[in-house]
């Protein structure tokens, strides 16, 4: 009987592609974190919504997705963003609303978007996710391109008229579209417990004939193997997938949220479960990937991030005459 | 015979999170909703009732189960709805969407007197309660022997009997109040240890060994991954990794000894067999050679490296530097056995009158 282990690792998540994991969890992570830090001095204008907790989610889905592929995203959008290759640095000055931003600055945190790497944008407008990528995932399959559409929701859309017709229109057409409700347990300040009749996203499933799963969304590799299965079922003509991935958001619904709705627990998520702890401990255990090389991985973000702020705060704002650019008719 | 003056209490437990892994993606596994769970917990209540069980004790969860009961017993219609026993929601621990939730919930079933724990879940779950039985010490430091009922709302369903709720909760009751023995109503299960130096698992069904780094989604559904296989018992019309010992070498519930198997390539293995390793998936199997896994003998894993799965979910990664065991044990929970039960009920006449 053999005793060696052998190759490739599931999902095909050898030690490049775990190094990669770790460098987008910790690059979220650290933009979620720096943003924290500095919305508190003002120079940010309009909300930011942190996806600091949630990191294994976007992480462990957009890994298995390339230039085929697009992903539509919510208020809660910078990880989805990075994790699907946006420039970090366009990213920061978006938020600081420059010209050099991702949409020239014009956008700001909840509308980052990027077409030329499938990023459909951030999206102000809950539940306003699933019909895009229902429209994605039908060229993809008129054009048989093989490319799958993702739609990332929360708890709060899970339960709006768009989410549920699109997950019975991806059924009815059989399209290669993925619903991921991230469940962080809270609406704004509405416990999903209260709101979601059934409690389960995924239990919806099947009153659309389709899979429903949940995941432990603190845990890379729950997220990584479910959604590979997912997206692999779909390029294949297998149809949609709906998976809950059920975690905590570290911070509150917006930034200067007080939170009086969670409990001190809850608030304190991070103290007992983290993501990129628990990869870190998980990976460097199994011998595949060294602490050195992690501390490398974490230094390089930290100098991504401080360029990023720096060269964002720099930056010029838009001037009165980019009014009228970027606009579909021109007054 | 239990003190019948003493308020007759039965536990129940329900896992949120049965019958939604990977599965439901992998393979055509059945959907559990919660609702579903909600509602057998509530035809319990009326089986329970209808034996005279005065009190349920029920575990409170924050997937929906524990709140669909405590909507429906708000929503009650006096005199018009089955009565339901007294219903005590045990809210003391906060839940942790884990298995611990599952283990705190039957500490307080038995710490209150619970006669017999009713457990909703797959063979996962039912891992956790019995060993939670297993576990719990009475004041004295003596044993609590308190049956267990295995009720199934999980995925690859061995263990845990698909029953009527209804059925089973006036099964659960005749053996709480005494009506029936406890000692004709049940069998013993045996249990399989997993010992990986700091990591211990027990299984109710079947040790697996696959070659994978991580744990992952913790289903395992590819045979071609698993090299060893350790069953307490295997049956040939079981699905899940026990169906290839169970159509090559069965080994009854009631035997007292289990099988050990090897797996290897399709392509060379003397003997291939199509198992349902999951549901909707039946694969061809190679298989090396097996023997007689005899009680209380500790067989060390070969393979250092890998994931142990017990029941058939991942739980355990290798990391080379410690060497795994399993042993049988031949002295796990006490099961209640419906079918004996209601056999009894009905040649005793104990739900027959006569005018």
């Amino acid at each position: 009987m053999t005793d060696t282990l052998p190759t490739p690792v599931p999902g095909g998540l050898d030690a490049q592609r775990l190094r990669e994991a770790y460098r987008t969890m910790r690059t979220i992570r650290a933009f979620e974190e720096r943003l924290h830090e500095e919305f508190a001095s003002g120079d940010i204008p309009g909300f930011v919504h942190l996806y600091a907790g949630e990191e294994a989610s976007a992480t462990g889905v957009c890994m298995h997705l390339d230039d085929r592929d697009s992903i539509a995203s919510t208020h809660r959008g910078h990880g989805h963003c990075i994790a699907k290759g946006v420039d970090v640095k366009a990213m920061m000055a978006e938020i600081y609303g420059r010209r050099t931003g991702a949409c020239q600055g014009k956008g700001g945190s909840m509308h980052i978007a990027d077409l030329s790497k499938g990023m459909l944008g951030a999206n102000g407008i809950v539940g306003g996710g699933p019909p895009l990528i229902c429209g994605t995932a039908l060229a993809s399959k008129q054009q048989n391109t093989g490319g799958v559409g993702v739609a990332f929701f929360g708890d709060g859309a899970s339960n709006q008229g768009t989410t549920l017709e699109s997950l019975n229109l991806a059924s009815v057409w059989g399209l290669p579209a993925i619903f991921v409700a991230e469940n962080n347990g809270f609406a704004e300040a509405t416990a999903s417990a209260w709101s979601v009749a059934a409690d389960n996203i995924a239990d919806r499933a099947a009153g659309f004939g389709i899979p429903g799963v949940i995941v432990d969304g603190f845990d890379f590799f729950a997220v990584h193997e479910a959604a590979g299965e997912a997206i692999e079922r779909a390029r294949g003509g297998g149809g949609p997938t709906l998976i809950e991935v059920k975690f905590t958001r570290y911070y509150g619904h917006f930034e200067g949220d007080q939170q009086s709705y969670r409990l001190d627990e809850v608030k304190q998520a991070r103290e007992t479960v983290d993501c990129l702890k628990a990869f870190r401990s998980r990976v460097t255990g199994t011998g595949l990937l060294d602490e050195a090389g992690l501390e490398s991985i974490d230094g390089e973000v930290f100098a991504l991030i401080d360029a990023a702020v720096a060269e964002a705060k720099q930056a010029p704002r838009p001037t009165r005459s980019d009014l009228e650019t970027d606009v579909y008719v021109s007054y | 015979m239990p003190d019948r003056d003493a308020d007759v209490a039965v536990g129940i437990v329900a896992n949120p999170a049965s019958g939604r892994d990977i599965r439901r993606l992998v393979a055509q596994a059945s959907v559990f909703p919660t609702t579903e769970k909600a509602d057998m917990v509530q035809r319990i209540l009326a089986g329970l009732a209808a034996t005279g069980v005065d009190s349920a004790l029920l575990s409170v969860d924050l997937g929906g189960i524990s709140a669909g009961v405590l909507r429906a017993r708000n929503r009650r219609r006096p005199g018009a709805d089955p009565p339901w026993p007294h219903v005590t929601f045990l809210d003391e621990d906060v839940p942790t969407n884990s298995a611990q939730d599952t283990r705190n919930a039957v500490g307080r079933m038995l710490d209150a007197g619970a006669r017999v724990v009713i457990c909703l879940g797959g063979d996962g779950t039912a891992r956790v309660a019995a060993s939670a039985i297993l576990d719990h010490p009475a004041p004295t430091g003596a044993r609590r022997d308190v049956p267990l009922m295995a009720l199934s709302t999980g995925t690859n369903n061995v263990f845990p009997r698909l029953r009527e709720a209804t059925v089973a909760g006036v099964a659960a009751g005749l053996v709480a109040t005494g009506a029936v023995d406890p000692a004709t109503a049940t069998t013993r299960a045996r249990i399989l240890d997993v010992d990986a130096g700091d990591r211990r698992e027990r299984a109710l069904v079947d040790v697996g060994v696959c070659a994978a780094h991580f744990v992952g989604s913790r289903a395992l559904w590819d045979p071609t991954a698993v090299s060893e296989i350790y069953c307490a018992f295997a049956e040939p019309d079981a699905v899940g990794l026990s169906s290839i010992a169970g159509l090559i070498c069965p080994s009854p519930r009631e035997k007292p000894q289990g099988v050990v198997l090897r797996l290897g390539s399709v392509d060379s293995a003397p003997v291939v067999v199509r198992a349902p390793i999951a549901p909707g998936v039946v694969l061809p199997v190679g298989v090396l050679d097996w023997c007689v896994l005899r009680s209380g003998e500790a067989r060390p894993v070969t393979a250092t490296s890998g994931v142990i799965a017990v029941d058939g979910e991942r739980e355990i990664e290798l990391h080379g530097d410690r060497a795994a065991s399993v042993r049988l044990r031949d002295d796990g929970s006490l099961c209640v056995d419906i079918a004996a039960v209601m056999s009894e009920a009905a040649g005793e006449g104990l739900l027959r009158s006569h005018h």
